[in-house]
């Protein structure tokens, strides 16, 4: 951790004489951070930023882990869609922002509808992966004790393909996140994307620049919630891999 | 025949949503001032494809992809390389690189458009420096990985420097560096387009923009554009895809299946997206937690009882 604050310290010194427009001073943005983010004006912006995140966020988990498992029961649907599927994921999803605006407007519903569209895929892809590698002798267990349809998905199927759909949802969160600013930005209409833009049209680069520590502290954070919520989960899987291992 | 049917069925697939597409057009369920019909989308695509706007437009976009990947990689390979080499170099870069590896690349897009404004050398930078956090996670990673006994061998041997760099290391790595490359892959094409939509460089990301803003008669070129995207999208992982199983035929993960599944480089690929923990290629998972990476269909590495 030294040379993080080595970094920091870097910057602090180097950006305090600073006179040119685009580079302030390190002291200047944090205080124009503290006087907009967290007093200030820009926390209404914040927090609809937020509200966009999650609700796109946990939408794209449901729909992508329920849509996942019904592929994997359903065949033959699974293959004769899987090339599209496989398209709507590897699709850049920014470039979708231009035409949700013309079916859902710039409101909160775009955002939301966007950010789920962009960020199903990879929960959905990896729960169905998952959901197709598990082990050969734990389904044949799960035959031979006689396990109903509803334990065999619950308890055999869906604990042994967690860690993957746990890698997609991972995956899911950094695409919502980026989908959050794009969307925000080119609608314009609130949210951290708006305000930069606004910040970055009216040469406000103070204000832009604490933008960016905002949505670069909001991925930090986020990404590190779930690490947290993933060690809480997949507790079991951690622990067998260790005694695997030690074997 | 299961091929037969395989292939018959996605057809199908294809052709039944294209159908309701231009039903719906036609029976006025979709607004065509909201959602063109499919017919005018392939219509508008077909003119795009016949002048050049359409080729500028993809060259410019995967200019900005093929070049900011280049600096990007070639960046994270060199530095990737000097801190794996070195435990000390390794602890304390390790950090940093996993932070700005979580910075959304979108926080930096403001900074590239001050310096360079609507520029190719924008989308080179901006490119880069997404490529470069996880890649260089991943070479680390690679050479960290180098079999001792192998290591040993070339210090017996004399083996050095770049000789040593080029013989023993980068090969030893490769697996590492080609998953990292899958994954920066996608997401520089990514970024290429955000950079296009909102810092308003040209490409087809651009044109995307360009078509919405004209309004509802330019709506089925937008689309058009959009379909354009998905399949650079899917031209571009199956390029690497290829490469990856005809460069490093040699090593053990791409021996283990030769099925192959759409969604089976996909899904290597998300496995190997999760940031905080290095993504192993198949076939090497060890006892390394947090990783699901297996090999395909049933021959499950990762997960219980490996």
């Amino acid at each position: 951790m030294w040379l993080f604050a080595a970094l920091a310290a870097i910057w602090w010194v180097w950006s305090a004489g600073s006179r040119s427009v685009y580079f302030p001073p390190l002291k200047s943005i944090l205080r124009v951070l503290w006087r907009q983010w967290v007093t200030g004006p820009a926390r209404t912006e914040l927090a609809s930023s937020l509200e966009h995140l999650l609700a796109g966020y946990l939408l794209a988990a449901v729909i992508g882990i329920g849509a996942g498992a019904l592929l994997w029961s359903l065949r033959h649907v699974r293959e004769a869609t899987s090339p599209y599927l496989y398209f709507l994921y590897v699709l850049p999803a920014p470039v979708l922002v231009p035409a949700a605006m013309t079916l859902f407007g710039i409101g909160f519903t775009m955002k939301v509808v966007i950010i789920a569209f962009a960020a199903v895929w990879p929960a959905l892809l990896n729960t169905l992966d998952g959901m197709r590698g598990v082990d050969l002798v734990k389904l044949d267990t799960s035959r031979v004790l006689g396990l109903s349809r509803t334990r065999h998905v619950l308890q055999v199927v869906l604990p042994a393909a967690m860690p993957q759909i746990v890698a997609g949802l991972r995956n899911s969160l950094q695409v919502s996140i980026i989908l959050m600013v794009v969307s925000e930005w080119v609608a314009s209409t609130g949210g951290i994307g708006d305000y930069m833009r606004n910040a970055q049209e009216s040469f406000d680069y103070l204000g832009l620049w604490s933008g960016i520590i905002v949505i670069a502290v909001i991925g930090t954070l986020a990404n590190l919630l779930f690490v947290v919520l993933e060690n809480r989960v997949l507790h079991w899987h951690y622990g067998a891999r260790i005694v695997e291992g030690a074997r | 025949m299961g091929h037969l049917i395989r292939y018959g069925s996605r057809l199908a697939v294809l052709a039944a949503a294209l159908g309701l597409w231009q039903g719906l057009s036609a029976a006025g369920v979709i607004r065509s001032d909201e959602f063109p019909s499919m017919t005018a989308t392939i219509a508008a695509l077909g003119h795009q494809a016949a002048s050049s706007v359409l080729w500028s437009a993809v060259g410019q976009t995967l200019a900005g992809w093929g070049i900011g990947l280049l600096i990007g990689a070639g960046a994270a390979i060199v530095i990737g390389t000097l801190i794996g080499r070195s435990a000390f170099a390794y602890r304390s870069a390790i950090g940093v690189i996993e932070f700005f590896k979580t910075i959304p690349v979108i926080a930096i897009l403001p900074i590239a458009l001050v310096l360079w404004g609507a520029t190719l050398t924008m989308k080179y930078a901006l490119v880069a420096f997404a490529v470069f956090w996880p890649l260089s996670i991943q070479v680390c990673y690679g050479v960290r990985s180098l079999d001792p006994v192998v290591r040993d061998t070339a210090t017996v041997l004399g083996v050095r420097g770049m000789r040593k760099f080029g013989v023993v290391i980068l090969p030893s790595a490769a697996p590492f560096i080609a998953t990292g490359l899958r994954v920066a892959a996608a997401v520089a094409l990514i970024v290429d387009m955000v950079a296009e939509l909102i810092g308003g460089g040209s490409g087809v990301g651009g044109n995307i923009l360009l078509a919405e803003n004209a309004g509802p008669p330019a709506y089925p070129i937008m689309y058009a554009y959009i379909v354009v995207a998905g399949v650079l999208g899917v031209l571009l992982a199956g390029v690497f895809g290829v490469a990856e199983r005809y460069l490093l035929h040699w090593h053990d993960s791409q021996r283990v299946s030769s099925d192959f599944y759409p969604e089976r480089p996909a899904v290597t690929l998300l496995a190997s997206l999760s940031p905080a923990r290095p993504a192993r290629p198949a076939g090497r998972a060890g006892a390394d937690p947090g990783v699901a990476v297996r090999r395909p269909r049933g021959d499950l590495v990762g997960v219980v009882g490996g």
